[in-house]
């Protein structure tokens, strides 16, 4: 790739470097996603109250999520968000 | 797709599925297929990358700071966020999950196949796939190995050395 073509700050960007941003955020989304519910699960939130949030169905969340966080925390019932 | 894949060059690729989850990889890509073959660390391609100082270590934070260059060339710190969401945070992509084969890492090891034929062996080892990796100039993985100072002709070269000995 020619260095010339490169990024310049607030000008249009190599497309490739573009692409590789995109699918560097996607990944970054994912692990985002699976720590935060995490944090959200040990603090004591319900799948539907996390699902509510994400704005998606709470068994999507659950499909999602639910496996790992409880294999990560065996035994840990959820408490009652507030409680 | 396996067909011909010695014992090592097999342990190569089961390693470059392994080392994908870790990073946080949702395909596995030709840089993967790389790092694989120096995660399973035996065969004559290990052996050329180790000779020109090319360690996991070294080429897994390559990787990673392509990642984190990725991001900051859209403003964002990938060092804030895992700062911002604390101990929880992980790329490591979860069990449950599969992970399927790039299209670059697909076409890697079709020209694995082709430099086998071409080599005139009967057995698809690591070099191979090593040369199929070197083959594909584009690649994510050529751009690891010219971040750590080595040239796809320096290893060809030192591969070619060392096939008459070690073969695998």
């Amino acid at each position: 790739m020619d260095e010339n073509t490169r990024t310049q700050i607030g000008g249009p960007q190599d497309p490739r470097e573009g692409l590789e941003a995109v699918m560097a955020l996607r990944r970054m989304l994912e692990a985002l996603e699976a720590a935060q519910v995490e944090n959200a699960f040990v603090a004591g939130w319900s799948w539907a109250q996390i699902a509510e949030v994400l704005g998606v169905s709470k068994q999507a969340v659950h499909k999602k999520h639910a496996k790992r966080i409880r294999d990560k925390y065996p035994g840990e019932p959820p408490r009652r968000k507030g409680a | 797709m396996f067909n011909r894949f010695t014992d090592k060059s097999r342990r190569s690729v089961q390693a470059a599925f392994e080392e994908a989850r870790m990073l946080g990889h949702d395909s596995v890509g030709d840089e993967d297929l790389l790092l694989g073959i120096l995660r399973a660390d035996e065969g004559a391609a290990a052996e050329a990358l180790s000779s020109l100082g090319v360690t996991l270590e070294g080429a897994r934070e390559e990787s990673e700071e392509m990642l984190s260059d990725a991001l900051s060339s859209i403003g964002i710190s990938l060092e804030e966020i895992r700062r911002e969401a604390g101990d929880a945070f992980e790329m490591r992509i979860p069990p449950g999950r599969r992970l399927p084969l790039s299209p670059r890492a697909k076409k890697v090891l079709v020209g694995a196949r082709k430099e086998m034929r071409r080599l005139g062996d009967n057995y698809l080892g690591t070099e191979h796939v090593l040369l199929g990796i070197l083959g594909n100039e584009d690649g994510t993985a050529v751009r690891i190995l010219a971040g750590m100072g080595v040239s796809p002709e320096t290893l060809e070269d030192r591969l070619y050395q060392l096939r008459g000995r070690a073969a695998g």
